[in-house]
């Protein structure tokens, strides 16, 4: 198991196609995928790509072989023959980067893995090679070039879109800092890569597909080659993984590649191949960096005291990406459904706002009309006036414990007719014709949607919850609009009926709220339900938007005081 | 629905003269032969996208009985636009658009959008307005001008949008102070158009990139 996670480094140096490692690469594939299409497709640039590396072979033949991964090894689940022009654009990327790599492929990997094995001889000398060892081969079509120029430009450290987002500089300058700090860096580093690099699937659609993948993992042992494939790409050197979870169990690195398996699930070859050889290439970088005038490291691990301590700190940085980006997730699900049920957006939509702003705007209208009329009469007339104003104020106080006197609804009339019969009593003396169907029809529905037994599910009955408030609430405001609107074409006025009337349809309809909120609540707390904090979150909820809405429909009532007010004087 | 702009518009004129039926064409496609009379205010809404921005358009359509004329004033304030409506069939209704027009200036900001329409263009034989004297009219005071058909559909789209177009150039060229309400004009909710994941002030520590990679 220990040198499986050595391994799972070295993804870095393709490239290096000596003829031992292909044996080696056949011993260790350990999935049936068909190696032989893809080799054949790499035939021709085999011995450029051997002729490069010889000269470092020569020297560090334990170096490399040891961690070498095959760089042949499909990165991609088993390539059908539909897939073969995802190969060449493998053998495309890896060409590009070894071309990137060749600089610091001797000072990088090769210390890294084998701690001062061969500090000595190993240490930046090796020249790069010949820049034009390996040609590029015919013209790759746009698609796939537009991929290994991207390719290319991250891996020599441009900030091509890839999330290099650290300088080398301060890289050196945190390095000196010590590796801990270097690797929370790098961590960063890595999960802006994960979520901004590479055009990665958004958490969303990851979170989808791996609940697929784990589904396809449990059916069949035909999809686990996914996740071989990814074992293999890593390098280990361990059997074929048991039926998944043998290995993710025992392997340190589990985490990343199930994180990984993921992401071979919707995006394929493209993004697996990108997204690891951007972790390569963050990697080499930062040995790179952090060797410079310390060969092998020798100078900061013994200032560390480190081990090989530090792989499974690059699993816990993965661990921590993936943890963040399910966070993220899960966040943005929450603001969605938030938006969704916000009952302010609903009220809003349902017109509420808008005729509560109408509302409003007659209500200072008139206010003014009354200040005007109270300025152009004599003092003792203003006293009379400021009298009648303050007597209508009073008359519109809601009563402070309503007797309940909820004549139960006689026998056959309907819970909404009874509603309906409620509204017109109260406003029988306001001598207009307020038209109440709307918030009967609505009343109506919801008693229905009540009664009825399809939806169970407590989020949807939480949601309808809130959009019923908020319907009924802003349907209640335009009856005190279009009241106020009436009232001032009204040509005779009573001022205290219609005061009266009002006040009595506001009991109607705070109590109509606070029933539909029993109502609602009254349907949860029926269901049975695995997670009892959450319904009484939701109930909370409910009774708060009732809340609410007890207090729009009372301020559109005391944005109707004037209106009744200028009646009197 | 998320937007970038809400744009507060007015339908006035005479009674009778279509501006509920308008409104409906605009917000439902649809026709509706006979109308109840319109109470102080009625409201529609609709989205419509400018400039590839999205513009929710709040349309106030007032009732056009005298009686209610006092009302009807106190929601001119605040609109960003106007409609101002005769039937191309009742003199009447064009002769009064000097007095609705004195209205709507004096009680509204003046930077308000004001469209003419001759509405009803559909009934040719019954015409008693030409059309030669609304674009007159629309020229002497300034106004852009349309002949509509709230029955056929005819131009009804391009009377709302060719209105919303002109308070957008104003915007861009800053004659409207998008800032003040009282023009009309209102901000939307500060959703990014794509993905819908909103900035809640960057709380995402590190960047929960929407979808604006690569």
């Amino acid at each position: 198991m220990h040198t499986s996670d050595s391994e799972d480094f070295e993804s870095a140096d393709e490239g290096h196609g000596s003829p031992e490692k292909k044996e080696r690469k056949k011993r260790l594939s350990s999935s049936n995928y068909s190696d032989n299409a893809l080799e054949t497709a790499q035939q021709p640039q085999e011995p450029k790509s051997s002729s490069t590396s010889v000269k470092n072979v020569a020297k560090e033949t334990d170096g490399w072989d040891d961690f070498d991964i095959d760089d042949n090894e499909p990165i991609a689940p088993p390539p059908s023959k539909a897939n073969v022009p995802d190969k060449k654009l493998e053998v495309e990327q890896k060409q590009s980067n070894v071309k990137a790599d060749q600089k610091s492929q001797d000072t990088g990997w090769d210390d890294f893995d084998d701690w001062g094995q061969d500090d000595a001889t190993s240490t930046q000398k090796t020249e790069p090679p010949k820049p034009q060892a390996k040609p590029q081969p015919a013209q790759p079509d746009p698609n796939i070039k537009e991929v290994t120029d991207r390719l290319a430009a991250a891996s020599t450290g441009g900030s091509g879109g890839w999330g290099w987002g650290w300088s080398v500089d301060s890289l050196l300058s945190t390095a000196t800092a010590g590796i801990s700090n270097i690797t929370s860096q790098v961590s960063q580093g890595i999960s802006t890569v994960l979520e901004t690099g590479i055009g990665a699937p958004d958490p969303e659609e990851l979170a989808r597909s791996s609940l697929r993948a784990n589904e396809a993992k449990a059916k069949a042992p035909a999809p686990i080659n996914t996740a071989e494939d990814v074992t293999v790409q890593g390098g280990a050197t361990e059997g074929p993984p048991g039926p998944g979870n043998a290995g993710d169990a025992a392997f340190p690195f589990g985490s990343l590649f199930s994180g990984v398996s993921k992401f071979v699930e919707t995006t394929g070859t493209k993004v697996i191949s990108g997204g690891l050889d951007t972790l390569e290439t963050i990697g080499k970088k930062t040995m790179e960096v952090l060797q410079d005038g310390d060969p092998g490291l020798a100078k900061k691990r013994a200032l560390l005291g480190l081990g090989a301590g530090d792989k499974p700190v690059l699993s816990q940085v993965l661990r921590e990406a993936k943890a963040k980006a399910d966070e993220d997730d899960r966040v943005r699900e929450e603001k969605r459904e938030a938006k969704e049920v916000h009952y302010e957006n609903l009220f809003d939509d349902f017109e509420g706002l808008v005729h509560l702003e109408a509302l409003e705007m007659l209500s200072k209208q008139v206010s003014m009309r009354i200040e005007e009329r109270m300025r152009s009469v004599d003092a003792d007339k203003r006293q009379d006036i400021k009298e009648t104003l303050q007597q209508v104020a009073e008359l519109c106080e809601m009563p402070e414990e309503e007797e309940d006197d909820h004549e139960a609804p006689s026998e056959g009339v309907s819970k909404a007719d009874a509603f309906h019969e409620r509204l017109q009593a109260a406003t029988q003396d306001l001598g207009l014709k307020l038209q109440f169907q709307p918030l009967v029809k609505q009343y109506t529905d919801i008693l229905a949607y009540i009664s009825s037994t399809e939806d169970t599910a407590v989020r949807a009955i939480y949601k309808r919850a809130v959009s019923g408030l908020a319907h009924s609430t802003a349907l209640s405001v335009q009856q005190y609009h279009k009241a106020a609107e009436m009232l001032l074409v009204k040509p005779r006025r009573s001022t205290a009926d219609e005061a009266d009337a009002l006040t009595q349809m506001t009991v109607v309809l705070t109590k109509h709220i606070s029933e539909l909120a029993t109502l609602f609540t009254e349907k949860l707390n029926a269901l049975p339900s695995d997670n009892q904090e959450q319904v009484n979150t939701y109930i909370t909820n409910i009774f708060l938007e009732a809340g609410n809405s007890s207090t729009y429909i009372q301020n559109a009532f005391q944005l109707a005081l004037p209106i009744l007010q200028i009646g009197a004087v | 629905m998320a937007y970038a702009y809400l744009f507060k518009y007015i339908i006035i004129g005479d009674t009778g003269v279509g501006k509920s039926c308008l409104l409906l064409q605009f917000t439902d496609k649809r026709f509706q032969p006979v109308h109840d009379l319109t109470i102080g205010v009625e409201f529609g809404a609709r989205m419509i996208t400018i400039d590839g921005k999205q513009i929710k358009l709040q349309i106030w359509d007032t009732a056009g009985q005298e009686a209610f004329r006092s009302i009807t004033r106190s929601y001119y304030r605040g609109a960003a636009g106007a409609l101002l409506v005769y039937d191309i069939t009742r003199r009447d209704t064009f002769n009064h658009l000097t007095t609705w027009l004195e209205d709507a200036r004096q009680h509204s900001n003046s930077n308000m959008v004001i469209m003419l329409i001759g509405n009803k263009s559909d009934l040719e034989s019954r015409r008693e307005v030409k059309k030669e004297e609304g674009e007159a009219f629309a020229r002497e005071h300034g106004l852009v001008f349309m002949e509509t058909s709230a029955k056929t559909a005819a131009n009804v789209e391009e009377a709302f949008i060719n209105t919303a177009k002109e308070i957008y150039e104003k915007i861009q060229e800053g004659v409207f102070d998008i800032n003040n309400e009282a023009n009309g004009i209102k901000i939307g909710p500060q959703h990014s158009t794509a993905g819908g994941a909103s900035g809640a002030g960057g709380a995402g520590a590190g960047g929960a990139a929407g979808g604006g990679c690569c």
